[in-house]
C-alpha cells in the first residue's frame, strides 16, 4: 500500500516537472498573472458621476469579477492542456512502456499522472490567487483614499462634522468589508474543484481518444454542456416543456453522465457580495470529490484494458 | 475475408476482456447516476433556498447576448459578460443618449447577475435620472405636455428596475432605500412642482414606507431613521410625521440620544413645533410645556 502510494507520488512528481517545463504552460501562466494585475484597469471604466461609496461598489465588483474570471479561465485552459497531452505524450515518446515494464500499475501510473495536473493547478490557483489578492488590496488603497479626498480627511475642518465622520467611517467600514471578505477562500476553493473535475474528465477522454485535439474539443463541449445539465435535468424529470422520447432520451443521458457546472456558478454570488454558507460550499466540494472518484474509477478501469 | 484471417481462440479474450470492461463501466455508472441526479436535485434545491437565482439560458437571452457572449456565459464567465455589457456597451448607449438601447442592458444586465445590487441601485438611477431628466430636457419635442410624458415614462421604467430589484434581493437596504429616493425626488417633488399635490401625497407616503422598510434591514445607514418622517412632513401630514418624531424619539435610548447629539435635537425641534401646531394637549406632549 505504502509502495504503491511512493509509486504514485514520484509519477506526480516527475508530471509536474515535465508540466512546468512545457513553454505554453507558462506562457499561459504569465498571461494569466497579467490579467488578474490588469483587472484595476477594468475598474476605471466605472460609471462616471457615481458618489465615493457607489463608484467603489463598482470598481471593487469588477476586480473581483475579472480577477475570478481570469483565474477559471487560465485555469481551464491550462487544466484542458496540460491533462489532453497526458497520455498521448507518454505513448508518442514511447515512455509508457518503459515505465509500466518496471513494477509500476497502470492505475498507478494514471492516479500519479493525474496527482501531477492536480498539484500543477493547485500551484497556478496559488499564484494566481495571491496576484488576485494583491490586486485587491491596491483596489482598497485606492478606495480609501478617494473616501478621504471626498470627506477631506485629515484637513482642518475634519473632526467639525460629526455626520461626516460617522459617513466616513461607514464607508471605510464597506470598503474593509469587501475587499477583507473571508469568503473569497470559498470563491477560489470552488474555482479550484471545478478545474480538478475539468480535469478528470479530460483525463478519461484521453484514457480512450487517440488524438489530444480530440480529448481538449470533446472535454470543452461536455464543459459546456456541463452548463445546461441543470436545465436537462428539470426537462428530463418532467418539470419543463414536453418532450418526445428521442428528446427525453437524450436529456437523460446528458442529466445522467455529465456533471452539473452550473452549480459552481454561485462563485458569482460570492463576488457579489452575498453570503454563501460554508455547509453549501462545502457540499458542492464532495461532490465535485466523488465525481472526480467516479472520472478516476472509469478512466482506471478503461486504461486497464486498453491495448498499447 | 477478413474474419477467416482471424485467428477464433485469438479473438475470444479480447471479446472477454471487452465484456468485462464494459459491464465494469455500467456498474460504476449504475450505482453512481441515481446518487448523482438525487445529489443534484438536493444542490439545487439548497440554491432555490438560498435564493441563488442561477440564469436560464433562453432564446430570447440568447439573441440578446449575440453568439461571443452566450458562449461566455455558458463557459461560467455570467459575471464576466454582465460586466462587460455594463461597461462597454451600456456606457456607450449612456453617451449616445441612446436611452431605449440602455434600458434593454440594464435589463440583460440584472437578467445575468440578479442579485448584483449595483446592476439594480445604478440601473435604476440611469434611468430615473439621466434618462427621464433628458427627455424632460428634449427640445426636440415641441409639446411640453409629451415632454413631461415622456419624462415620467423614464422614471416608471427606473421604478420598475428598483421593484424588480427589490423582488430579487428583498434583504437589500440600499434597493429599498433607492426606491424611497425615488418617489421622494422623482415622484413626489415633481408633482408637488407641478401642482398635483394628491399624486405628490401619495408618492412622499410611499417614499416614507419604502425608508422604513429599509431601516429594518441590517446594514442601513443610521441617518434613514429621520426620513419616515421628513417625507411625512414634505407630504404635509402633520399627524403622520409628528407620529413618526414621536416613535423615533421614544425608541432612543438615552446613550443614544447623547451620541447622536445633531439628530436628537433635531428630532426634539421637531416634535416641539409639531406639538405647537397640532395644538396637542399638555398631558399627552412628549415635551409638555
Amino acid at each position: 500500500m505504502m509502495s504503491s502510494l511512493y509509486r504514485i507520488i514520484v509519477i506526480g512528481r516527475n508530471t509536474l516537472t515535465e508540466s512546468l517545463r512545457q513553454k505554453v504552460l507558462s506562457v499561459l501562466l504569465i498571461f494569466s498573472l497579467v490579467l488578474v494585475c490588469c483587472s484595476v484597469y477594468f475598474s476605471g471604466i466605472a460609471t462616471p458621476g457615481l458618489d465615493a461609496a457607489g463608484l467603489f461598489d463598482e470598481q471593487i465588483k469588477f476586480v473581483k469579477d475579472f480577477g475570478c474570471g481570469a483565474i477559471g479561465l487560465f485555469g481551464f485552459a491550462i487544466a484542458l492542456l496540460s491533462t489532453a497531452q497526458l497520455i498521448p505524450q507518454e505513448l508518442q515518446t514511447r515512455t509508457i512502456y518503459t515505465i509500466l515494464a518496471k513494477p509500476v500499475r497502470r492505475s498507478e501510473f494514471l492516479l500519479g499522472k493525474f496527482f501531477g495536473i492536480v498539484l500543477l493547478l493547485a500551484l497556478c490557483v496559488a499564484l494566481m490567487s495571491l496576484a488576485f489578492v494583491g490586486t485587491l488590496y491596491w483596489q482598497e488603497w485606492q478606495g480609501i483614499a478617494l473616501v478621504q479626498n471626498v470627506y477631506g480627511y485629515g484637513t482642518p475642518s475634519w473632526h467639525a462634522d460629526s455626520i461626516s465622520v460617522g459617513q466616513y467611517n461607514h464607508e471605510i467600514d464597506l470598503i474593509d468589508t469587501q475587499v477583507r471578505d473571508p469568503q473569497l477562500i470559498e470563491a477560489v476553493l470552488l474555482i479550484f474543484a471545478k478545474l480538478v473535475m475539468t480535469s478528470g474528465i479530460a483525463l478519461l477522454i484521453s484514457t480512450f481518444s487517440t488524438s489530444t485535439i480530440f480529448t481538449i474539443v470533446t472535454t470543452f463541449m461536455i464543459y459546456l454542456i456541463g452548463h445546461l445539465e441543470s436545465t436537462a435535468r428539470e426537462v428530463w424529470l418532467g418539470r419543463g416543456a414536453e418532450t418526445s422520447i428521442w428528446q427525453s432520451g437524450l436529456l437523460g443521458f446528458i442529466s445522467l453522465l455529465i456533471p452539473d457546472m452550473n452549480s459552481f456558478t454561485i462563485v458569482d454570488e460570492i463576488l457579489s457580495g452575498n453570503h454563501v454558507p460554508w455547509s453549501h460550499a462545502l457540499n458542492l466540494l464532495a461532490y465535485a470529490n466523488v465525481y472526480l472518484i467516479i472520472l478516476l474509477a472509469l478512466s482506471i478501469v478503461i486504461f486497464d484494458y486498453r491495448e498499447l | 475475408m477478413t474474419r477467416l484471417l482471424v485467428n477464433p481462440a485469438a479473438e475470444c479474450l479480447p471479446l472477454a476482456r471487452r465484456l468485462r470492461r464494459a459491464f465494469l463501466i455500467a456498474l460504476i455508472l449504475g450505482l453512481w447516476a441515481p446518487v448523482k441526479i438525487l445529489w443534484e436535485q438536493e444542490i439545487g434545491a439548497e440554491q432555490d433556498l438560498l435564493r441563488y437565482h442561477g440564469v436560464t439560458m433562453s432564446r430570447e437571452l440568447r439573441d440578446q447576448l449575440g453568439q461571443d457572449l452566450t458562449i461566455g456565459v455558458l463557459s461560467g464567465m455570467r459575471s464576466v459578460v454582465a460586466d462587460y455589457i455594463w461597461m462597454v456597451d451600456l456606457t456607450i448607449a449612456w453617451q449616445q443618449q441612446e436611452w431605449f438601447k440602455m434600458g434593454g442592458y440594464v435589463n440583460l444586465c440584472t437578467s445575468l447577475q440578479p442579485r448584483s445590487i449595483i446592476f439594480w441601485d445604478i440601473g435604476g438611477w440611469q434611468l430615473a435620472w439621466n434618462a427621464s431628466v433628458a427627455a424632460a430636457r428634449d427640445h426636440t419635442e415641441p409639446d411640453p405636455l409629451r415632454r413631461y410624458k415622456n419624462s415620467q415614462f423614464w422614471i416608471q421604467k427606473g421604478l420598475d428596475v428598483y421593484l424588480r430589484g427589490i423582488a430579487n434581493n428583498p434583504e437589500s437596504w440600499k434597493l429599498w432605500a433607492d426606491t424611497g429616493f425615488l418617489y421622494e425626488q422623482r415622484l413626489g417633488d415633481i408633482e408637488k412642482r407641478n401642482g398635483q399635490h394628491q399624486a405628490a401625497w401619495d408618492a412622499y407616503h410611499k417614499a416614507a414606507y419604502y425608508y422604513g422598510e429599509a431601516l429594518k434591514r441590517p446594514g442601513c445607514m443610521t441617518f434613514y431613521e429621520r426620513w419616515p418622517a421628513y417625507m411625512y412632513e414634505k407630504a404635509g401630514d402633520d399627524q403622520a410625521a409628528y407620529q413618526a418624531w414621536k416613535d423615533l424619539w421614544l425608541s432612543l435610548t438615552p446613550e443614544e440620544k447623547k451620541q447622536k447629539q445633531h439628530a436628537a435635537e433635531k428630532i426634539e425641534s421637531s416634535i416641539r413645533d409639531l406639538e405647537k401646531k397640532l395644538s396637542i394637549p399638555n398631558e399627552k406632549r412628549v415635551f409638555p410645556n
